[in-house]
């Protein structure tokens, strides 16, 4: 006989969940599926939608469908689905949870609504799960998208463009935006596959008879061209900029602000990017786009999409800045970002590539005011993006690649202003780091700075030996500008050091190249160096006959 | 008489065969008794002559000696004290090889207070720094023999120390105290300077200005690998003398062997290199080629020293013969690398420098840098000041590229040496 008394019990109490869910149903029939009712229903009902009652829902749904007849158990089994569909919609509450529980609860309906007895049902609740693992917050985003894509794929078996074309389309445009979003295989053919799932979907969504639908899958065509990377970059950006253009058409200001305001949104991220057409108009175009966006991303109504909205103008004016090579969109992009990142959840996706434009807004602006503080705030911003950012992050590499290189011209600029201590520290940091990534450019260049550096220090030796390291990189890459630059510190070193013909050499072929690079002041800068060695030449000579 | 006695006694009779009391060559210095240093000192007259003649004026002055790592620094610096010490006995002098982690303030401090151990608020010092209270001088225990181990000196053991809170200060009032006692000044001497990393040093010296521009009279040494070689050029100003010590020439190199060689020998203490008996065991000949393999670098001259007489006692030879030393130097090779006891990555460099014959940052090759996984040569740069340290490469007399070669020494015979891994 098993001991008694001991331990804890097994049977989970779910009298109070099992009581919840009869409310629930019973306010979903009565309202008719009605959101607005649900909604205060969950509303007043906020502190039920806890773990315990994820924990409890496949035991109230065992209890509510045990020995009962068949249409009770059917009944059951479409309240369920449809308390999924409310849940995963909600928007207050724990999005986590919200997400979790809709998945069960479409899991639990699946029990009842099998393929064979119920294929129409079983295919929509398919789609939906599809929608909860698309949006899931908890677990692995790449799987969550893979049982997204599964569960799609399962929902067309049944939704067939014959016999259903308005929801074989639906499914189409979902299994289009979980292949945008796949981590998983290669990004270039997920987007193909993308393309074609919206392509598919268009065919039966026309602005004629789902003007809606058709917009909103233009609008996601737009964003998957905007992706693209097989074809033509340049002709990519036009089809989405098209496709945005279309979406507009239907997403008017006055009848869907929000969905107007995002694709503004993305319409600015083509144009900020666009090859075609002038680069600076473009840009231009790109900004109007975000500021009509943040007429209505205001920063009280939609905090998160402000804040986004702000990061992508301030690359923008970023940009145009570059351009222009004025500071005053500098100043706008860097005060923008900051305001963003007041506001987005650190650690966001957001929130990263907020710091990452910051870095570069503020060495940008470095490059005009020659101001420190803004280089090592940059530095700042890269190392928090980098710290956290997951490793496998696809743009881990590109900011990965800007902190080295802001360390070294940092580094360059304290030793210059006799913080060598620091400053040489910084840049050989920065060598260290490049020397093991794939940028040997980048290491190429942190070496020359390095060298530099030594050289503003008098350290003679270590210039040289660091110029003649750049060198040999930027021969391997055959940078021409690299090897002009290289041969002519390395010449100064040799000359400071009195080695002047050996020192000359090496300038007379940085006079050369900068010849063909056709930079006259460097030809003269280089030039003037020489003749002050053939100078001292010429006075050893003499002290010689003498 | 057991066993091993009877080994002990055979291995003093070779030795005793050579004519010789024992092994004089060490890798250190400061192993070595004063009168045993006294005798053995060859050559430098110039720099002795250069700081001396500092020392005739009452200003307090700042010496640094520089050269390569092996070129004879720490015994140029205790030579330097020990002449002092017999000349102004009225003069403090001290001696500290520099401790990581430690500043130079602090470091002085120690030096200084354990010269003066029958000063009360001295000893204070030391002990409140957890220091044992006696001279460092007096606990270093002797460690000449044949496989002596590279670097250890004295001076490390005692660490890890609080520091002291204000150590310039409390170095300020010691040296007063010191000078009330020792009218003629106080000499501290720092040695291996560059021990620490090389922008530390940096930061040190420049942290250190006040102090050395204080009371004493300093006296530092450090090999300029890295980038302290160019500590020279940055701190110029710093010091009222730099030294730099070069490779003895062949004559002085014969000499110091004289030198070495009659601070052992049972029976004859000739000196007079006209006189082949000077030389005993070597042969005239042979001495010149021991000479020659050594470059003068005295720490290269000291370890294959070591080797050839432990080769000569082991074949219980009278003289060392051509032969005997050709086997002699063929063994050094494998024996250094393998006292050296190479990481992976030191021991490609050190084959790729056997390949090459040379390396420098002028004429390495991209390939070459490639094959040892590095894109630029600053990378392989410590490797390679690793590999002189361990006497297994020279850096060439090259003033417009650093540039090394391996120590000529012929090839082993033994086909399992690391060369043919």
């Amino acid at each position: 006989m098993a001991k008694r008394g001991f331990g804890k019990s097994t049977t989970v109490s779910t009298r109070d969940e099992v009581k919840f869910m009869r409310a629930l149903m019973r306010c979903i029939v009565e309202s008719r599926q009605d959101p607005k009712q649900v909604h205060q229903f969950f509303q007043s009902n906020l502190e039920k939608l806890d773990e315990s009652l994820l924990e409890a829902l496949p035991l109230v749904f065992i209890k509510l469908t045990t020995n009962e007849l068949p249409k009770t158990r059917q009944n059951i089994a479409r309240l369920f689905a449809a308390f999924g569909n409310l849940i995963q919609q909600l928007s207050f509450g724990n999005r986590l949870l919200n997400l979790e529980l809709g998945i069960a609860a479409y899991n639990l309906a699946l029990q009842v609504r099998t393929r064979e007895d119920f294929p129409e049902q079983w295919a929509i609740t398919q789609n939906n799960l599809g929608i909860a693992y698309s949006d899931r917050i908890l677990g692995e985003r790449a799987t969550n998208l893979e049982q997204a894509i599964a569960a799609y794929n399962l929902a067309l078996q049944v939704y067939t463009r014959e016999d259903f074309p308005e929801q074989w389309a639906g499914t189409q445009n979902n299994l289009g935006n979980a292949y945008s979003a796949r981590i998983l295989g290669e990004r270039a053919t997920n987007l193909e596959q993308a393309i074609a799932a919206y392509n598919l979907a268009l065919q039966v969504y026309t602005r004629e008879d789902f003007p809606e639908q058709w917009a909103v899958t233009q609008n996601n065509l737009g964003n998957a061209y905007s992706a693209r990377i097989l074809g033509e970059r340049a002709t990519n950006l036009e089809q989405a900029i098209a496709a945005y253009n279309l979406a507009l058409q239907v997403y008017t200001r006055e009848d869907f602000p929000e969905q107007w305001a995002v694709t503004q949104h993305n319409l600015a991220n083509a144009y900020r990017d666009r090859i075609q057409g002038e680069r600076i108009s473009n840009l231009e175009q790109a900004i109007t786009n975000y500021e009509q966006a943040s007429q209505v991303f205001t920063q009280d109504v939609f905090p998160q999409k402000w804040a986004e909205n702000q990061g992508h103008l301030a690359e923008a004016l970023t940009k145009r800045a570059l351009l222009t090579s004025t500071s005053a969109d500098l100043d706008t992009a860097i005060a923008l970002l900051k305001a963003a990142l007041n506001v987005s959840v650190s650690g966001s996706p957001d929130f990263i590539d907020s710091q990452y434009r910051l870095g570069n807004a503020l060495s940008h602006r470095y490059e005009h005011n020659k101001d420190p503080n803004d280089l090592e705030q940059a530095l700042r911003a890269y190392k928090t993006a980098l710290d956290l950012m997951s490793p496998e992050h696809y743009d881990r590499k590109k900011i990965w690649q800007a902190l080295p290189t802001t360390q070294s011209i940092l580094g360059m600029r304290l030793v210059r202003d006799g913080q060598w201590q620091e400053g040489l520290q910084l840049l050989l940091n920065s060598v260290t780091q490049l020397s093991t990534g794939d940028d040997p450019l980048a290491h190429a260049n942190a070496l020359f700075q390095t060298g530099r550096a030594h050289e503003v220090l008098s350290n003679w030796d270590n210039a040289r030996i660091y110029y003649r390291d750049a060198l040999r990189l930027y021969e391997h890459l055959s940078d021409l500008q690299g090897i002009a630059k290289s041969r002519a510190g390395l010449g100064g070193v040799l000359v400071s050091q009195g080695h002047l013909e050996k020192g000359m050499t090496e300038l007379a072929v940085s006079r050369e190249i900068y010849h063909q690079l056709k930079q006259p002041d460097q030809v003269t800068e280089v030039d003037s160096l020489y003749q002050a060695a053939q100078r001292a030449i010429e006075r050893q000579t003499a002290e010689v006959f003498v | 008489m057991t066993y091993a006695d009877d080994i002990f006694d055979q291995s003093f009779s070779n030795i005793k065969h050579l004519g010789l009391r024992e092994i004089p060559f060490t890798e250190s210095p400061t192993d070595l008794q004063n009168e045993t240093l006294k005798r053995i000192f060859t050559g430098r007259e110039k720099e002795l002559r250069q700081v001396f003649n500092l020392f005739q004026s009452r200003e307090r002055r700042r010496i640094l000696v520089y050269g390569r790592i092996g070129i004879g620094k720490s015994a140029f610096l205790l030579e330097v004290l020990s002449v002092l010490r017999r000349k102004r006995p009225k003069m403090l002098t001290t001696y500290i090889s520099l401790p990581s982690e430690l500043d130079l303030a602090t470091t002085a401090l120690i030096a200084l207070a354990q010269e003066m151990s029958e000063d009360e608020w001295a000893q204070r010092q030391l002990y409140q720094m957890g220091i044992p209270t006696a001279k460092v001088l007096k606990e270093r225990s002797s460690e000449i023999s044949a496989n002596a181990v590279v670097g250890a000196k004295t001076g490390e053991k005692d660490l890890p120390v609080t520091k002291p809170q204000y150590p310039t200060v409390s170095l300020d009032i010691l040296l007063e105290r010191a000078q009330q006692k020792y009218p003629q000044g106080v000499v501290i001497a720092i040695d291996d300077l560059d021990k620490q990393n090389p922008s530390r040093v940096r930061q040190l010296m420049h942290d250190a200005q006040g102090m050395l521009k204080g009371r004493a009279w300093f006296l530092l040494t450090g090999h300029p690998t890295g980038m302290t070689g160019d500590l020279l050029t940055s701190e110029r100003g710093l010091f009222d003398l730099q030294l730099k010590l070069e490779e003895l020439d062949l004559p002085t190199t014969y000499q110091m062997l004289i030198n070495y060689l009659s601070s052992a020998r049972i029976n004859n203490d000739c000196t007079d290199p006209e006189n082949p008996r000077c030389v005993l065991p070597f042969l005239p000949e042979t001495a010149e080629r021991f000479c020659r393999a050594s470059l003068g670098k005295p720490r290269l001259f000291n370890r294959l020293g070591n080797i050839v007489l432990s080769k000569a006692a082991d074949l219980q030879a009278e003289r060392i013969t051509p032969d005997i030393l050709e086997q002699a130097l063929k063994d050094a090779k494998p024996e250094l690398t393998q006292q050296a006891a190479l990481d992976v990555q030191e021991e490609r460099v050190r084959v790729l420098l056997q390949q090459r014959g040379s390396l420098s940052d002028e004429t390495i090759s991209m390939a070459d840098l490639e094959q040892l996984g590095f894109r630029s040569f600053s990378e392989i740069l410590p490797f390679l000041e690793r590999l002189e340290e361990a006497d297994l490469a020279y850096q060439l007399n090259q003033d417009d590229a650093k540039a090394f070669a391996p120590i000529p020494l012929p090839p082993a015979n033994d086909a399992s040496s690391p060369e043919n891994i």
